[in-house]
Formats: C-alpha cells, structure tokens, sequence
C-alpha cells in the first residue's frame, strides 16, 4: 500500500485544476456541500484503482467513468482529464509517480516503472474498499445480514475464496458423478462375467470351479487361486486357441439383452418420473424456469471471466470484480432454482447408471453380430449404442437434461423398433448351428472368460481411480471449507474485538461497557450491538444515527486493520463521521492518531466546526488541510485559502462577471475572518452552534487587533524600544485608516453582511470595495512572508507573531520596579 | 503479511497433508495451482484428482 504525497488533477469530475500536497500524512479538506470535496475523493480513487465508486456498483445504472468521470465541460475529450498522483511506498521505501487517464483508466503511466513498484500500485489498485463515503458506511451497519455478509465479503475479497470453493465443490460432484457411473460399469461388466460363468454367486471359488472344469476338460492345470493377474485361459495357445464364440454363451447373452429389452419400460422409471416433475414445476413457473436458464448462463459466464469485459453480453465494467460481483448477486438471487438443478442433476445421473447397464449388455451380441456377418442387426446395435452414450452425457450436464424432455416422456432408451426381431433372427442363426464339440466349448468358455474378467479387472480398475479421485476431491472441497470457516470465523473474533474496542473509545463517556457480537452462518453475517446494557440488538434498533455512522467506521476500521495490518496506509474517508456529535470527535481524532499512526488518512468534511477539531486536536495543521469555499462548473472547487484570490477576483471583474467576483470576495472573508479570529484570539459574542457570520466575526477581528498592537506599542514602549513601538504604531494606524477606507465604503460593507446585493454593482462600483478589504486584510499579514499573524499562547498572549519571524511583537509589558 | 486469501489456501494445504485421501503429489500440484494467483477452474482441479499417481502402472 501507499501514501499521497501529491495530487495534480485535471478535468476530472467537477475539478478543472488543482494541486493538493498530501505530504505522506493525514490530510483534510472541508467545505460546504457542492464544493467539490468528493470531487478530489473521487479523483485520488481514480488515480490509484481506475474507478470511481460512485459511478459503479448499485444505484449507478448509465453511469460509467468513461463518460462521467471527466469534468462535464470535457467528456467529448477524455484525454483531457487525468491524475497523477506523486505516491511513496512505506514498505519500499521508494516514491513513485502514477498518471492515469480517464481515456485509459487500465493503462496507466508509472515511473519508475519497477516491479516492485507496479506490484504495490497494482495491490492498491485492486483495493477500492480503501475509499469510504457515508453511502457505503451504512451499508455494513443497517443492512440485513444478508447484505451484510455481501458487502462485508466484497470488501474481504471473499469472491475470491468463494470462487475457489466454488471450483473446489464442482470439481467433487463432477468425480461423484463419475464415480457413480464407474461404479455402474463394474456392476455391468461383472453381470456379464457371470452371466457367462453360470454361476450363482460372484465369488471366487465359484468362478474357478466353472473354469477348472473346462481347464481339466482340456487337460490343462486347474488354477487353484484367482490373483489380479490369474489368466483363466493360461496353457491355451499351446493346445490352439479356438476362434469361435461360446455358443451358450452368446446365446444367454442375447437372452439377457432380449429380456432387458421387456423390461426397459420399467427401467429408472423412478428417476425420469422425478426429472419430469421438476421440468413441469419449470414449466409452471417461467420465472423460476427463466432463473434456472440463467443461471447456467451464469454460471458458464462465471467460468469464463478473464478481464473486465462480460463474456456473455460483451459489455465492458469497470473492473472484473465489479462484474464478478453483479453475475454472483444474479446467481444468489435463484436458490430456488439452484436446489431444483442440484435434484435435476441428481436423477440424471441415477439415470445414467441404467444407461450403462444396457451398454453393457449391447456389448457382446454386437460383436457375435458383426462376427456372423449379420449387417442389419449390427448397425442396428451400434446405432444404439452411439445414441445412448449420448444420452449418458447429456443425463450428467444441465444442458443435456434441459433438451430430454420429449425422450423422456416417451421413453428414454428409444429402443430401435425393429431389434427384438433382429435380435430373434441372430439367436436363431445361432441355435442353428452345429452343437459345439466339448473341447471347442471348453476353449471358447474359457477365452470368453478371460476377456470378460478383462474388462471387469478393467472397470474395477477405473471405478477404483474414480473412487480415489472423488474422495481426494471430498476431502479437498471439505478441508477447503474447514479452512475458510476457520479463518473467517478468526477473523470475524478479531474484528468485532476490535470494532468494540474502537467505538468504546469514541464513546468512552457513555459506553464503556459496549460489546458487539459478528455471527457468521452461511450466506450471512448477524451483527449486533449492546445497548447500554440491556442486552444485543441490532444496529438500528436503539442507537443514534450519530452511533450507527460511528459504528459504520469502527467496522471499516476493524475490517482494514485486520485485513491490511501494518499495509493499512491509506483511508480516504469522504464526508463518513458528519453525524458524529461534537463531543465525541475528539475521540474519533485520538482513535485514528493512536490505533493508526501510519495511516494516511484524507478526510473530507462539510463541517467547519469538524475541521477545526481535526486541527484543535492534532490531528491536521494548517498545513495539511484545505478549505473550499464554494464551487462553479466553470473554476472548480475554489480554495478558501487561496493566495491568488486577489487575481482571480481582478479575473472575473476584468471579464465583466461581478457575480463572481462579489462570491469570491465574500468566501475569502468568511474564511479569513474565521481564521484571525481563531489565530487572534477575537471574541465574538458566542454562538453554541459555531455558526459565525460574517458580520459577526469581521468587527471582532477588528477589534481584536486594534487591540493587539495598541498592546504592542504600550509593551515597546515599557521596554523602551523605540523601533518597535514604531512598527506597532505604523501598523495600528495602517489599519484604522484601513478600516476608516472600509467604513468609506459603508454602503458596501453593510451590504457585504447580503453579499447577495453585490452581484448587481457595476465594475466600477464592485473595485473600491475589492481595494478596500485587500487593504485591510493586508494589515493582518506578515509583509515578508505573507503569512496569517498570530498570538501566542493562545489563552494570554505574550506576542504577535508570523511563522517566519519576520513579524513578532511582544505584547508584555515590563513589569515596574 | 499474507493476504486472507493465502491464509486460507496455507490452512487448507496444510489440513490435506494430515489426511489419507489426497496424496503428497496432488498436494503439490493443488499448491502449485493455488500460488499461481489465477482464478482456479473446475477442470485443472478434475485433472489433479484424476491424474494417474506416481510410479503407477495399470
């Protein structure tokens, strides 16, 4: 992760230019709504992930970076709106430049263009949870758990972990499947071996008792144990194997087949009665049908993401996380139809087992068939058999199942009609013929037998393999599980210690006994909180909106700490504490210092009161925050603070536009007067809600430093400093005639309290009012280096400085005596 | 500092060498298949757990 040591921003959402130097630490920019705060939020997300959060995701449809993430004056020249962002890497100790823009937001320009570095920036990119706004916070507290669960695994990146169960869990069932019919085809295979054997039971003994009477029959040496590699027609070739069939043999093999065919209209009728009721519950229910073919739309679409691009509809997101998210919300949305697929699937593959035993059974008659030159049957029999693999493959896959259901319903083996005739005709051909001799018998028996217990060693061997891979693939799938339940519960133990730990500290006056208890069970995450005691609720129930949005950030909190550790090195927090009472954000500013020191955070507020706090306690300087005053689609956000006020003001009076000229002027007083007051220590009647006007603070203001450098020539003169008392004297006067050329202006200043009623002077009415107010406040600044005096200490001042010394009157008198 | 996601995969390596069911070889693959940081896919998993083991001959 990173730290913002710079911005520079162009033409991106409502910015036309701006510079903002971060310096690696915590950072914050107030103003009111509409000034653009979110504007550079959006911004610095842009130029460290490519996206802007609120351009995607719910609520965003039609909104897309591509088209509204340029300021509105330039979405014809995407080229034209860029970020680049001057970033350090703690953890590499290397700075880095990155440049993104909004016409390339996957491309950007890193340099240098290190591994190690693109890694980082990569890793971050990957990470959009790092911003936060207040429409997001809401959404871990007050949500069902549900979507607690969703947006809590968005921000832990469980689509990942979910995918790779997912995998995991499809991979078992697909070798369960297989499993089951490997199984199917040892019984098959076995069925035929005994069929030929004639022997009552599948037992060894018996199987060798058959054998050995034809072994002896044909002078050969009975086998007296069945190994894995027993050849029951071992001795054979020396005596001249026969190349005939079994007569018998073949005869009760097509017996078996010709009986199979009678009952075929019973066979897995259980099975297809259970396919066909879930395809007319489908049938029934288009929505529920519409979901199901959804979903193996979904599904398959899931399997092929590879990029931001949709591969089912080719639109292009944001990022492939974004897509990902909405095709798996799409997937949540038919549980119903899941279970329904997953009973589908199930009778399929039942199904498919008696489809393997009929392969079976076509197997030998087939070869006696193409072997006695009888063509018709043959090709009958292998038609068939071509057509029920298929249907074997179609029973085990959704796609399949979905196009069986005419097949089904009249029938699934589609016996060829004219079989059983042919299938007479060739056991007739076989009676027919000639007896065999006992020595051919023996030897066919015995050559028959071999290859049947090849291929039932053969299907043994391979239901084996499938054994083991389908519980390798249980396991795995279980131990995955085991895991991820693990790990996450872990984690949900840390975070929930660690979210009551930092709300109790945000609220340590009123709860310090809060506890909150994070339940996971599947698909959802309960979250509930104590109330003062009187016992678990959830959010919403009892506590405050001011607590819920504490709560909101607490967790988010928790949740990065946790997820991130000591790579936590940015937040932005955009606008997420505004309804945390005053009382409380002290603690919220102690809260981020303490737990996290090396996070870097930007944080955006439409409270001055809050931003002023931020400073009080230590959290920003004045040098590491910004104050907008106000914004216009044509300037962007304007900065209060701004040292080029003056120019822009002469800007707009020179292009005619005394409306915003009059705004400027009004905003730089507004802020300027506030911030004397608070550096001089003026006392304007009180006001709980901190809510200054103008007209009240600027005579204050006045006042204050009236004062101050009358003190200053009164303790020059105690100390007999004769130059000092000069500079005091000059700069008190400067100001009352200042003050005396604004009170000229009377008519002006008394409208500058309705500001509103400047917009309709002319130029020359608007100019002498400018000069006016640049007259004045330039008697508050240091004339070296420009900067803002001040008093200090604050409580009783013992002089009237600027930071760089150029300006420092003494305000105490030397004491008598 | 390990992601989650790596957290979890070490666990789950880890709980499969403990068990009789999967192999040392599969494990090894499923780890080389885990650290490869693509998105896993049904099929390469199928292949692991049909893959024939090693030293067999059938």
């Amino acid at each position: 992760m990173i730290k913002l040591e710079s911005a520079h921003i162009e033409e991106v959402r409502g910015i036309r230019k701006l510079d903002i130097n971060f310096g690696k630490g915590t950072f914050a920019i107030s103003g009111p709504n509409g000034s653009g705060k979110s504007g550079v939020i959006d911004a610095i997300e842009f130029g460290l992930t490519g996206q802007i959060g609120r351009l995607t995701g719910r609520g965003t449809k039609g909104l897309s970076v591509a088209e509204h993430g340029p300021h509105v004056d330039k979405t014809k020249f995407p080229d034209a709106a860029f970020v680049e962002l001057k970033v350090f890497i703690p953890s590499l100790g290397k700075s880095a430049k990155i440049t993104r823009k909004v016409s390339a937001p996957r491309k950007p320009k890193i340099v240098p263009a290190d591994a190690d570095i693109k890694a980082v920036l990569d890793e971050t990119a990957d990470h959009p949870e790092i911003t936060l706004s207040r429409r997001e916070i809401l959404r871990f507290i007050l949500v069902e758990p549900a979507k607690r669960s969703e947006e809590i695994q968005t921000i832990l990146k469980l689509e990942e972990i979910g995918q790779t169960r997912g995998a995991l869990n499809t991979a078992q069932s697909r070798l369960q499947t297989a499993h089951k019919i490997a199984a199917g085809q040892v019984q098959a295979s076995r069925d035929t071996l005994q069929r030929h054997l004639r022997i009552a039971t599948f037992q060894a003994a018996e199987l060798l008792a058959a054998v050995n009477e034809r072994r002896v029959a044909l002078g050969l040496t009975p086998i007296e144990k069945l190994t894995a590699v027993t050849k029951l027609d071992a001795g054979l070739s020396e005596t001249g194997k026969a190349p005939e069939f079994n007569k018998a043999s073949v005869l009760r093999d097509l017996k078996a087949l010709t009986e199979a065919l009678g009952l075929l209209p019973n066979a897995g009728k259980e099975e297809v009665a259970s396919i066909l009721s879930s395809m007319a519950r489908l049938e029934s229910d288009p929505a529920l049908l519409d979901a199901l073919q959804r979903r193996a739309l979904i599904e398959k679409g899931l399997d092929l993401i590879d990029g931001p691009d949709c591969p089912l509809c080719d639109r292009p997101w944001d990022d492939e996380e974004h897509l990902r998210d909405h095709l798996n919300a799409k997937l949540a949305k038919s549980e119903e139809a899941g279970k329904l697929q997953g009973e589908l699937l199930k009778s399929g593959s039942d199904l498919a087992r008696y489809v393997v035993r009929l392969l079976a059974l076509l197997g030998p008659p087939l070869k006696v068939a193409s072997g006695e030159g009888d063509a018709a049957c043959a090709n009958l029999i292998t038609a068939w058999t071509t057509n029920l693999e298929e249907l074997k493959a179609q029973l085990i896959s959704m796609d399949g199942l979905m196009g069986l259901k005419d097949r089904l319903a009249s029938g699934w083996s589609a016996t060829p009609k004219a079989l059983p005739a042919a299938l007479k005709a060739l056991a007739g051909k076989i009676e027919a013929k000639p007896d065999q001799s006992a020595t051919v018998e023996a030897q066919t028996f015995l050559t028959t037998a071999q290859l049947r217990l090849n291929d039932y060693r053969e299907a043994m061997r391979k239901n084996e393999a499938a054994k083991i891979a389908s519980a390798s693939a249980q396991e795995a799938y279980d131990a995955y599980c085991r895991a991820m339940e693990d790990e996450l519960n872990a984690l949900y133990e840390a975070v929930q210690e660690d979210f009551s730990e930092f709300y109790k500290a945000i609220n340590e006056d009123d709860e310090v006994r809060f506890t909150a208890k994070l339940t996971p069970s599947e698909g959802k995450l309960d979250f509930n909180v104590n109330f003062y005691e009187r016992g678990l609720f959830p959010p919403g129930a009892y506590h405050s909106e001011g607590h819920q949005d504490g709560m909101g950030v607490c967790l988010y909190l928790a949740l990065m700490k946790r997820l991130f550790a000591d790579r936590f090195t940015i937040a932005l927090l955009d606008d997420v504490v505004m309804s945390v009472d005053s009382a409380h954000r002290y603690q919220f500013c102690k809260l981020l210092k303490s737990q996290f020191p090396n996070t870097q955070f930007v944080i955006t507020t439409h409270d001055r009161l809050w931003a002023e706090q931020m400073k009080s306690a230590g959290l920003v300087t004045a040098k590491t925050s910004l104050a907008f005053h106000s914004w216009t689609v044509d300037t962007g956000p304007l900065v209060e603070s701004n040292t080029e006020i003056w120019d822009e003001i002469a800007g707009s009076l020179a292009k005619g536009k005394v409306d915003t000229a009059a705004a400027s002027l009004r905003h730089h007083l507004e802020y300027a007067s506030r911030h004397m007051a608070d550096q001089l220590g003026a006392r304007p009647a009180f006001r709980a809600d901190g809510n200054y006007e103008l007209g009240e603070l600027l005579p204050s203001v006045l006042s204050r430093m009236k004062d101050l450098y009358g003190k200053a020539a009164e303790s020059a003169q105690s100390w007999s400093n004769a130059a000092a008392k000069e500079i005091a004297g000059t700069r008190k006067t400067t100001l009352s005639s200042s003050s005396g050329a604004m009170n000229v202006e009377q008519w002006a200043v008394n409208k500058a309290v309705h500001y509103n009623e400047w917009a309709n002077f002319g130029k020359r009415d608007f100019e002498p009012v400018v000069s006016a107010f640049r007259e004045l406040l330039d008697c508050f600044r240091c004339n070296d280096c420009q900067s803002w005096l001040y008093v200090t200490p604050k409580g009783i001042p013992e002089s009237l400085r600027c930071p760089c010394s150029g300006t420092n009157m003494n305000l105490k008198v030397k004491p008598k005596g | 500092m390990a992601t989650l996601q790596q957290t979890i995969a070490k666990k789950f390596l880890d709980n499969l060498s403990g068990s009789d069911a999967v192999n040392a070889s599969r494990i090894e693959q499923l780890r080389k298949l885990l650290a490869d940081g693509k998105k896993v896919k049904p099929e390469d998993l199928v292949k692991i757990f049909t893959a024939a083991e090693d030293g067999d001959v059938k």
